[in-house]
């Protein structure tokens, strides 16, 4: 009996004109945005390629030169967009492409998209993620706002009931039904999306890009299928279908629109953001403590050579197999590399802080649980982004001591002399590894349980309001 | 006259009795009170951000005076110095904060090459970036259509789905001055609403009292007019609540999300602007390749800028700051064409925008609060010009120390150049708007009038 009343409002929402007219709609976006999506992939992507590819070949190719100069030459990391990234940009347009790596200091992120816009891009930008996020649940609630008060107004209610089925067994079988509908609209541009998912030759052979696109359709099914359950719902507990779409508008427009904005703002106002200029000003205040690379008159520099003449058992800095001025660059690599990354690790804490209000409200509030979810998979998330700099402060780190370590190893009087190009063609250049599914997941726990209670609560309150609607 | 008062008096008692339509116009108003608690305080904190960089900047000098404790190389000094350019908002951002969080407020400089500096970005958290900013100007454009849509969905329809419009319609009252006094009421609740929350906002703001009030309220009350005079089109199609209401949510879906989206899309590809990243590779590039070419190149490369420098002693030492500076200075000159690029492209992708906002009345008002509060793209493209002409300064007064080989003593730190810039208004990109906005209105209303009069209204 169930499967009847699915197949009956599957049929009959087809039928409907105006379902046909808005899923046409919402289908034409999903393609439309699916297709845009892989355009400024595509775009962004190659501009990177092609940026990364430069600055590679233009430290490979460098001619003779001291290692100082060549670690204050430095090079720069371009942040690759993930594959998954077409479906759902999430943070990519408001954080950096661009970090240049040199020595003694990190840099930020440049170059963001938002500061490359007008205004205009904080109205949101068309994305996968933005039709299926917010208006597939309109196509929803235009769909189900009447599921039961139009079985009630004309009297049909009664007589299925009359028929030996229960109000609940009605109630799944519209879920069902408007289910199928639901998926009829969204699953044409899923596959588009797989299918030019594919054709990426550095996609195609991923299973961990599938994985991710399977969890990603799995997420969005349980989210509209929050979304079908709670217009159900809330068509069964009120009495006209007037104030059911009402409610359901009211309940979207607060969810979509009002409560994300609303945390991310008192958030952000709850944790201040500490300025660059302050920060700058600390980690110079505190890098002064340690050793200084570029002043020889330094105490700690003085100390350090004692230490070296001590070691190797001579007199002078002359007769020292290594370079004094490399070790003392060394030294104080790691020193003001450690402050600042202290210094980025507390900004992050900060804006986790700031993030971590949003996150809880999706206890409240699916929409913000299937936003973190979805740009979690696709990579676009604040924890991929945080990923990336690390990656890229990792290398500059590791470059920067390894030049240092040459110019060590040029012995007194390095400054006179200069290492052979072909040295810089041996130094490996900066490749960056987005981090797998499992890593990803560990930053989606509260999300994904957010959804799930939703499912689970939804359904139990669900049960127990159908059970009391009034028949007629 | 007298009948419209009547039934003007009986919608506000209706609206009383309304429990709901109370809770959400009071939910708005406390909303729109939280929008400009957070915009005035958002930009406060800018400006004591930028209150505590003179301090820095004092505190910087200090180090260097015992660094060098008696006379140095203006090199050294111009190293190691750091300063700032500051971009101090207008009154009006509070109400509109526009892009004032995305974009730096403040630039922080040295006399090495500017095009290495310019670029750098404050901190931002993305995620807060990405939701935007709860502002006023937010609550107004995005907010106020939803209201109206809530007010106005049933305007007639639901006197007719409860039966009492035959009666209505039974006595000596015409269904226009139904409709009109029934507008009438819900533009006066919402009209007074925007007046009050603006002027709240403008009294708290501290927005000097001069034409700009005039024209902010011209262009909110025009906007709202908008949303009114598509929901009195909608009504007089005469459909049934839902429809209505579905009609309108429609609508604004289409002017407030989908245009702007996919005008977003056609302006980025229309004018792409990769020259950001191209301009900083090439700039490190062209510096560093300095190191390796001969100075007399270098040098005369600089002179021919400079002759005034001509006369100056040969180089023979290993390292002299002033041949420094010229290589830093000389790579800057390389990527002007870039820069001047990139800036014009970003101006064009604006301009793009003004141009095509017609398509929709959100993106309109709120580009036009935003030029009106000098918070948008141009009011940044204009301070980062004007930190490029102070960093020009910096050359200016470092220069002769430099090639003179003038020694720098405590007293010349305060001679040097300081900057300041405060964005200001743009009103002839506001008053366009608002040009614009009176004819969307105007096309929309009399769409309106001529539907309205062409469906004579039917009581069932």
């Amino acid at each position: 009996m169930m499967q009847s009343i699915a197949q009956k409002e599957f049929v009959s929402t087809l039928r409907d004109r105006r379902f046909v007219v808005l899923s046409v709609l919402v289908l034409g976006l999903l393609l439309a945005a699916t297709l845009v999506g892989r355009a400024r992939y595509r775009t962004l992507q190659q501009e990177r390629a092609v940026a990364q590819q430069t600055v590679n070949d233009q430290f490979h190719h460098q001619p003779n030169r001291h290692p100082h100069r060549v670690a204050h030459y430095g090079s720069f990391a371009f942040r690759p967009k993930s594959g998954l990234s077409l479906l759902d940009s999430g943070l990519d347009s408001f954080t950096g492409a661009s970090v240049f790596l040199e020595a003694h200091q990190q840099n930020s992120v440049n170059f963001s998209q938002a500061q490359q816009s007008g205004s205009l891009i904080r109205f949101g930008e068309l994305t996968v993620a933005f039709v299926l996020q917010q208006l597939v649940p309109l196509l929803i609630i235009f769909l189900c706002f009447s599921a039961f008060t139009e079985e009630r107004e004309t009297g049909t209610l009664k007589l299925l009931l009359s028929q030996g089925v229960s109000l609940r067994q009605v109630a799944w079988g519209k879920v069902a039904g408007y289910g199928r509908a639901v998926a009829l609209v969204v699953a044409p541009a899923l596959l588009l999306a797989a299918w030019l998912l594919f054709g990426q030759e550095e996609v195609a052979g991923s299973p961990d890009v599938w994985t991710r696109l399977g969890l990603f359709v799995l997420s969005y099914a349980v989210y509209f299928f929050l979304w079908i359950v709670g217009s159900v719902v809330v068509s069964a507990w009120q009495e006209h279908a007037r104030s059911a779409l009402i409610t359901l508008l009211g309940c979207w427009m607060l969810g979509t629109i009002i409560l994300p904005k609303a945390t991310a703002n008192v958030g952000a106002h709850l944790f201040p953001t500490i300025t660059k200029a302050q920060m700058d000003a600390e980690v110079h205040e505190q890098a002064q403590r340690g050793i200084n690379g570029h002043d020889p008159q330094d105490k700690r520099s003085a100390a350090l050579k004692e230490g070296l003449l001590k070691k190797y058992g001579v007199t002078s800095e002359k007769e020292l197999p290594v370079s004094v001025a490399g070790l003392v660059m060394a030294e104080s690599e790691a020193y003001t590399s450690k402050v600042y990354q202290q210094h980025f690790a507390d900004l992050t804490r900060t804006y986790e802080r700031q993030n971590a209000l949003s996150t809880w409200a999706g206890l409240l509030n699916p929409y913000q649980a299937i936003r973190p979810l979805s740009m979690g998979l696709a990579g676009s998330d604040f924890a991929h982004y945080v990923h990336f700099q690390q990656a890229a402060e990792a290398y500059r780190y590791q470059l920067v001591q390894r030049l240092n370590q040459l110019q060590a190893g040029m012995g007194y009087g390095d400054k006179e002399r200069k290492l052979d190009a072909a040295t810089w063609r041996a130094i490996p250049t900066f490749e960056y590894e987005a981090p797998p599914l499992g890593w990803a997941l560990g930053y989606l726990l509260v999300p994904t349980l957010a959804l799930l209670l939703w499912a689970v609560g939804l359904c139990w309150l669900g049960l127990k309001v159908i059970d009391n609607t009034r028949v007629a | 006259m007298k009948t419209f008062w009547i039934l003007f008096a009986a919608e506000w008692r209706h609206f009383r009795a309304a429990k709901g339509l109370v809770l959400l116009t009071s939910l708005v108003l406390l909303v729109g009170l939280y929008g400009i608690y957070y915009g005035t305080s958002e930009i406060n904190r800018q400006r004591q951000h930028l209150a505590e960089l003179p301090a820095l900047a004092r505190h910087n000098v200090e180090e260097l005076k015992v660094k060098f404790p008696d006379e140095a190389d203006a090199g050294e000094i111009g190293y190691y110095h750091t300063t700032f350019a500051v971009h101090h908002p207008t009154p009006w951002a509070s109400l509109a904060l526009g892009q004032r969080d995305v974009n730096p407020y403040y630039v922080k400089l040295r006399l090495l090459g500017l095009q290495g500096q310019l670029y750098a970005s404050e901190n931002v958290n993305p995620t807060k970036a990405l939701s935007g900013n709860f502002d006023l100007a937010f609550v107004l454009v995005y907010l106020f259509p939803l209201l109206i849509i809530a007010l106005c969905f049933n305007l007639l329809s639901y006197e007719k789905e409860q039966g009492i419009l035959t009666l209505l319609l039974a006595q000596p009252v015409s269904a226009a001055t139904l409709v009109a006094a029934k507008l009438a009421f819900r533009v006066a609740l919402v009209l007074g609403l925007v007046l009050v929350l603006s002027g709240v906002a403008m009294l708290w703001a501290q927005v000097p009292p001069d034409g700009r009030v005039g024209l902010w309220l011209a262009l909110v009350v025009l906007y709202c007019l908008f949303w009114f005079a598509v929901a009195f089109l909608v009504t007089s199609w005469q459909r049934t609540s839902a429809f209505n209401a579905v009609a309108l949510v429609g609508v604004w879906l289409v002017l407030v999300v989908l245009v702007p989206g996919l005008l977003n899309v056609f302006v980025s590809a229309a004018r792409p602007v990769p020259q950001g990243l191209e301009l900083t590779i090439k700039q490190r590039d062209e510096i560093h390749g300095g190191w390796d070419k001969p100075k007399t190149e270098t040098m005369n490369r600089f002179f021919a800028l400079y002759p005034q420098y001509r006369d100056t002693a040969t180089i023979k030492e290993r390292f002299v700051w002033r041949w420094y500076y010229a290589f830093q200075h000389l790579g800057d000159q390389s990527v002007q064409e870039l820069a001047s690029a990139y800036t014009d492209g970003l101006r064009q992708r604006y301009e793009l925008v003004n141009r095509l906002n017609w398509l929709s009345p959100a993106i309109n008002a709120q580009t036009s609060l935003n030029a009106l509060a000098g918070t948008d793209l141009p009011a940044h493209l204009a301070f980062q010009q004007s930190a490029t002409r102070y960093h020009d300064a910096l050359r200016g007064f470092y220069y002769p120390y430099l090639f003179h080989k003038v020694a720098f003593t405590h007293a010349d730190y305060a001679k040097e150049p300081t900057h300041t810039f405060t964005s200001t208004s743009d009103p002839t990109t506001a008053l366009s708007g608002l040009g614009k906005l009176l004819v969307s209105t105007g096309a929309v209303l009399v769409a309106g009038l001529l539907l309205f009069r062409a469906r004579p209204v039917n009581p069932r």
